[in-house]
């Protein structure tokens, strides 16, 4: 929440303003720009096919993107998000295979993503080790610690119809991956934005000291950031697992990155007390549009950290113009 | 030997050592400098003074190479110079001593003074012992005694302006420019600074002094250049300047009493009580009173301890032993949230490091201690918000375009009239300000100043610890004077000297 | 030479137990295998195939694990050489950086075997052929399609252009099941980086764009299996689809075959045959014997329920059954490898 965005968030009569401001515009240009570009050269790009593959896609980062945007505003990270991914995947995977419960499957997933976000935070709020260290090592110890709790990928012995449902499954015309991503997104967006967590996340970030001084608890609200984001770990995690139906111990890797991509590329300043959960969604979606229409063009695959690279520095540096075009 | 070379120069010790004339610069949207004259002379101390905003920085910027000249002419030594990049600044003998000092504070002193121009031994590898010879040559010649082979972070701030304008020398600076030097110096440090400045004019460097403080402008400068909203306003020797006609000219209009004398505060019940408070940083067994409508003044040297008081009766920094009471009821457990909750905040003297979230808006910046007040189940209700925060703005004058200005845009006062309304707008008993008007231009001091009165008279308890004799003078009820993180003399309002306090300090 | 390799084979095979005395004199006490990664599935097969014909012939074995690290894995070979052990087995982790190992090796006297990747200078070397696998599972696809597919092959290729191994694979099936459908296509050739969550998101885009796949070739089990559930989270029907896999190193594949209908070709490699093979050739360059420069550890397309032949499941651990697999024959050499890849 940028003093733009609570500004002109509210400019009246504008449904546009509402979602949208002017700090997004850059996002916003570039993700018409992809859409164009590549419907012209490969017109499937509007297949439903095709728009329901890239929200699929989109959603798995997006759950786990709403609590880093969330880390970043508080001035924290958390790097651990893609190796928890996989082994929460194994473990939610396991408990169905053992209680046939789809119910206790999800909660021993939260429970555990739960606990290495808290873990993280504790890591980072007590023991004051920098998060990106923290969470580098939390990364290691689980991409580690997943081959000794499974060698190889834990299969689908229960074939319950839900948990297939949970990846590939439809209610009306949206997939169920799509949903539950839209729920996350706009509960976010209303704790960012209207309460006083949101609010107060972006001051322990903005400046910590100041914060405290200002009678906040700044450690507990990172701890809750952390907690969170862990939270949706597990829930991303289970709806991969779903989608490959499998626990897959090698899943994950470099989802971190990809999520930290589209949350800095949404304008969430790594340094904290900057950013919005609207310009995370841009971000995501215009790295997956540019991930989907590299295979849609037949370009080269490499081309998929290239262009995003590309983009990120692109796009970080139109906003700098910008924000001097509107300093003006 | 570069002090011999700088000597030889400063034979004629006289004349223009740069002329500056019809400088001009702008910013988008702002005219910084207009039509701006400045002249030094070798051998000579000239302050260059004017509020905030003045257009002071952005000048020394010019003269540093930071920034170019949109208009004017710079002359050293007879020949226009273009100043296009520091380099070229350092090259013409122009050294600037910026507020931030610029060391790298995990070099050795030597090392840091050496850092662009290394001298190389015979096998192309720096020669060390020549660098660690030198610099302790250029030490002596300021007259001031460092280790060179000394952790430049380890120094205290004093010594790492010395070290920088060591290596003014080493660079056979003529013009040493000197930003606000004493911002964070005790009065001993001062002193030291000043038999320094003085070396260097003899040794016919011609030295800028940029700064608030009158009384040093007094003490050291020979001519003084005043401007304001980047325009040259006069330029006099300062045996012609009382201290009416300079803040005359810095502000523009005659301020006939800046700090006025209080009138003096009604007392009511004890808000504060702190017994036998000691820490492991500083403080040891300290204990004083506070009542409602009382003002509390704090006096000591750097180091007395003064703001780890400040941090620790708030809930800020953790206590050794010793009870802190806030209106009779304990602040337990001992953090800030207790103290906001109890009624006690700090008004920090770094508004920087821990007062303001530069990157956030006016209005958040402002209602971040009352927000739990506008939010109704963890909603916040922006609309309460911004009228309480508007209220605010009208009430203590702050000066901004709009609510949602970032903070970091607003001169000092207003950045310190917005901390002083967080802290109001969640309501007080107790507020602890220290040093509330450092880095304040003069006509903002003063507003802080009536508004802390006022509100001691609306019945808050204000405890303000400040090393300004007039503002300690002026507003306290009660005088405490630290040293050493203890209590060493308590005088009432009528019983307090300049002399016994200083005196108490020194203690 | 093929006769030899033949002979020891069925000997080992018909001997059983026999074997262990038979040749005890002549048999070596101790091999050293420094494998490269032994984290990775694949190598956990051949180490078992290792230990249980080590276990069948009287030898022990002895395995360190260089986890990709070139200094790691000289060090841990000049250890075992030091401790004196009759044969060294490598899985090289880089072909320069283990190439003075084999100087040293020679220079010593120490009989070497190597698995998995060539490395001038050496004697022998153990390895599956990589095209030939492809090949053979794509003429059965070409079968399968022939007969349940309308005879048509719109193949999406789950590969991973970053390893020649895995790019002679995808070569072998698309060359193996043109001999079966002249007009079968590669409609995308994709990079699923060998991860099961990459393939699913690259599989999901090719889908999307191309309607007309009805052929799924995964370069390994991870691959195929992302493609499959690419296709499912489409809503796609498996009717009309056919996916195959390449590997079968673990139960996900078996997990497939039993509850996707549409799964029903794997290109097996049988690693623990590796394993097995490796072994045996140790034996042989410990006796001086005469060794071919490339040893093939055969490959074989199982269809439907062939894999029961070769692996039995029980819970969580499958189990080799040796005859099934000792039963397959293996080529004399491969039809192509990574050299002609380069020219």
């Amino acid at each position: 929440m940028t003093s733009e965005s609570l500004s002109s968030t509210r400019k009246p009569g504008t449904a546009f303003g509402l979602f949208a401001d002017r700090s997004q515009i850059v996002l916003i240009g570039i993700l018409a720009a992809l859409c164009i570009a590549i419907s012209l050269a490969a017109p499937q790009f509007y297949s439903e096919a095709n728009v329901i593959a890239i929200l699929r896609q989109c959603a798995l980062v997006l759950i786990v993107a709403a609590g880093m945007t969330m880390l970043l505003i508080c001035g924290e990270v958390d790097l651990s998000v893609g190796a928890s991914l996989a082994f929460v995947g194994c473990i939610g995977m396991d408990v169905i295979n053992r209680t046939g419960s789809l119910t206790l499957g999800v909660l021993a997933a939260l429970a555990f993503a739960g606990t290495v976000g808290l873990f993280n935070g504790i890591v980072a709020t007590r023991l004051r080790v920098n998060s990106l260290i923290g969470t580098i090592a939390t990364m290691m110890m689980l991409q580690g610690g997943v081959f000794l709790y499974t060698r190889e990928a834990v299969q689908n012995h229960h074939h319950l119809p839900s948990f297939t449902g949970l990846g590939a499954g439809y209610i009306g015309p949206l997939p169920i991956p799509v949903i539950i991503a839209a729920i996350v997104f706009v509960v976010a967006f209303v704790a960012l934005r209207y309460t006083t967590f949101g609010r107060y996340l972006y001051a322990v970030g903005a400046s910590e000291n100041a914060a405290r001084l200002s009678g906040l608890r700044a450690e507990r609200l990172k701890l809750i950031a952390f907690v969170v984001t862990g939270l949706l770990v597990g829930v991303a995690g289970m709806i991969l697992a779903s989608l490959m139906n499998a626990g897959q111990p090698t899943a994950g890797r470099g989802f971190e990155l990809t999520v930290i991509a589209a949350v800095i590329l949404g304008g969430t300043s790594l340094s904290g007390g900057r950013g919005t959960l609207i310009g995370t969604l841009l971000g995501v979606l215009v790295l997956k549009v540019i991930d989907n229409g590299i295979i849609i063009l037949r370009w080269n695959q490499d081309l998929q950290m290239v262009v995003p690279g590309i983009v990120i520095i692109l796009a970080t540096w139109l906003d700098i113009v910008r924000r001097r075009a509107d300093a003006r | 030997m570069h002090a011999e070379l700088v000597q030889e120069r400063g034979g004629a010790h006289t004349g223009a050592a740069i002329e500056m004339h019809g400088i001009g610069k702008r910013f988008p949207g702002v005219i910084a400098l207009e039509e701006v004259d400045l002249v030094l002379a070798r051998g000579k101390v000239h302050a260059l003074m004017g509020e905030n905003g003045a257009g002071k920085s952005t000048l020394i910027k010019i003269m540093a190479g930071v920034y170019g000249r949109d208009a004017g002419s710079i002359n050293i030594g007879g020949r226009e110079v273009a100043l296009r990049n520091p380099r070229e600044a350092l090259a013409e003998g122009i050294k600037v001593v910026f507020q931030e000092i610029a060391l790298i504070s995990e070099f050795t002193v030597a090392e840091n003074i050496f850092l662009e121009r290394h001298p190389v031994g015979r096998a192309g590898s720096i020669d060390w012992k020549k660098i660690r010879a030198e610099s302790a040559a250029l030490f002596e010649r300021i007259g001031f005694d460092v280790d060179p082979a000394a952790r430049t972070g380890d120094l205290p701030v004093s010594q790492q302006q010395m070290v920088e304008i060591a290596r003014a020398l080493a660079h056979e600076a003529r013009i040493v420019v000197m930003d606000e030097p004493t911002s964070s110096l005790t009065p001993n440090e001062v002193a030291l600074l000043f038999k320094v400045i003085r070396r260097l004019t003899d040794l016919g460097i011609a030295v800028l002094y940029v700064t608030h403080k009158l009384d040093e402008v007094f003490e050291i400068a020979d001519t003084v250049t005043v401007l304001r909203d980047g325009r040259h306003i006069s330029t006099r020797p300062i045996g012609e300047h009382t201290h009416d006609t300079l803040i005359q000219d810095m502000i523009g209009r005659r301020i006939d009493n800046l700090f006025p004398r209080s009138r003096g505060h009604a007392k009511g019940d004890i808000a504060l009580s702190v017994k036998g408070v000691s820490t492991d940083a500083k403080l040891d067994d300290v204990s004083f009173e506070v009542r409602a409508g009382e003002v509390l003044g704090f006096f000591g040297l750097m180091g007395a301890g003064r703001t780890e008081l400040a941090k620790a009766i708030v809930g800020f920094d953790p206590i050794r032993a010793g009870t802190i009471e806030v209106a009779g009821r304990p602040l337990k457990p001992h953090d800030t949230r207790t103290g906001a909750g109890l009624g006690i905040g700090l008004l920090t003297e770094d508004r920087k490091g821990e007062g303001l979230m530069l990157e956030l808006s006016v209005q958040q910046n402002m209602s971040l201690a009352a927000l739990g007040a506008f939010s109704r189940a963890g909603f916040v209700d922006e609309t309460r918000e911004k009228a309480a925060v508007q209220g605010f703005v009208d009430r203590f004058r702050v000066r901004t375009p709009s609510l949602n200005q970032l903070i970091k845009n607003l001169s000092g006062g207003n950045q310190q009239k917005v901390l002083l309304a967080r802290w109001l707008m969640r309501g007080l008993k107790v507020i602890v300000v220290d040093e509330p008007t450092r880095g304040i231009d003069v006509g903002a001091k003063s507003e802080i100043f009536a508004l802390l009165d006022r509100l001691a008279n609306e019945g808050l308890a204000v405890v303000m610890m400040t090393s300004e004799m007039p503002e300690l003078l002026g507003l306290s009820d009660r005088i405490a004077v630290m040293a050493e993180g203890r209590i060493t003399a308590v005088f009432d309002r009528d019983a307090a000297t300049q002399e016994n306090i200083l005196n108490a300090a020194i203690a | 030479m093929r006769k030899l390799l033949k002979t020891t084979l069925a000997a080992s095979v018909a001997l059983g137990a026999l074997a262990g005395t038979a040749l005890a004199q002549n048999t070596p006490k101790k091999i050293g295998y420094v494998v490269n990664y032994a984290t990775h599935e694949w190598y956990q097969n051949v180490i078992k195939g290792m230990r249980d014909r080590g276990q069948q012939l009287g030898i022990e074995i002895e395995v360190k694990d260089a986890n990709l690290d070139v200094a790691k894995q000289v060090s841990f070979a000049e250890d075992f050489m030091a401790q004196g052990v009759d044969v060294l087995i490598i899985t090289p982790v880089n072909e320069e950086g283990v190439a003075p190992l084999i100087r040293r090796a020679k220079a010593d006297n120490m009989p070497l075997v190597l698995e998995g990747n060539p490395v001038k200078g050496m004697t022998t070397m153990v390895a599956i052929c990589d095209y030939d696998t492809g090949y053979h599972a794509g003429v059965a696809a070409g079968k399968y399609a022939k007969e349940h597919l309308g005879g048509t092959a719109k193949v999406m290729n789950v590969g991973l252009p970053l390893l020649s191994a895995t790019v002679l694979r995808s070569q072998g099936f698309m060359d193996g099941i043109k001999t079966e459908i002249a007009d079968a296509t590669m409609v995308h050739d994709l990079d699923g980086g060998g991860n099961p969550d990459r393939a699913l998101e690259v599989s999901s885009a090719a889908l999307a764009q191309n309607a007309d796949i009805n052929i799924i070739y995964g370069i390994n089990d991870n691959s195929s299996l992302g493609g499959l559930q690419a296709w499912k989270a489409a809503g796609k029907s498996q009717d009309g689809l056919l996916v195959v896999g390449t590997g079968g190193e673990g139960l996900a594949f078996i997990n497939a075959m039993q509850n996707e209908p549409s799964y029903k070709i794997e290109a097996a490699m049988f690693p623990e045959k590796v394993g097995f093979t490796a072994v045996d050739a140790a034996v042989k360059v410990f006796n001086g014997e005469e060794v071919p420069e490339h040893i093939v550890s055969p490959t074989a397309p199982m269809l439907g329920e062939d894999w029961k032949k070769f692996y039995s499941v029980e819970g969580t651990t499958r189990s080799v059954n040796w005859d099934g697999i000792n039963g397959v024959q293996a080529p004399d050499k491969c039809m192509k490898t990574a050299a002609d890849l380069k020219q």
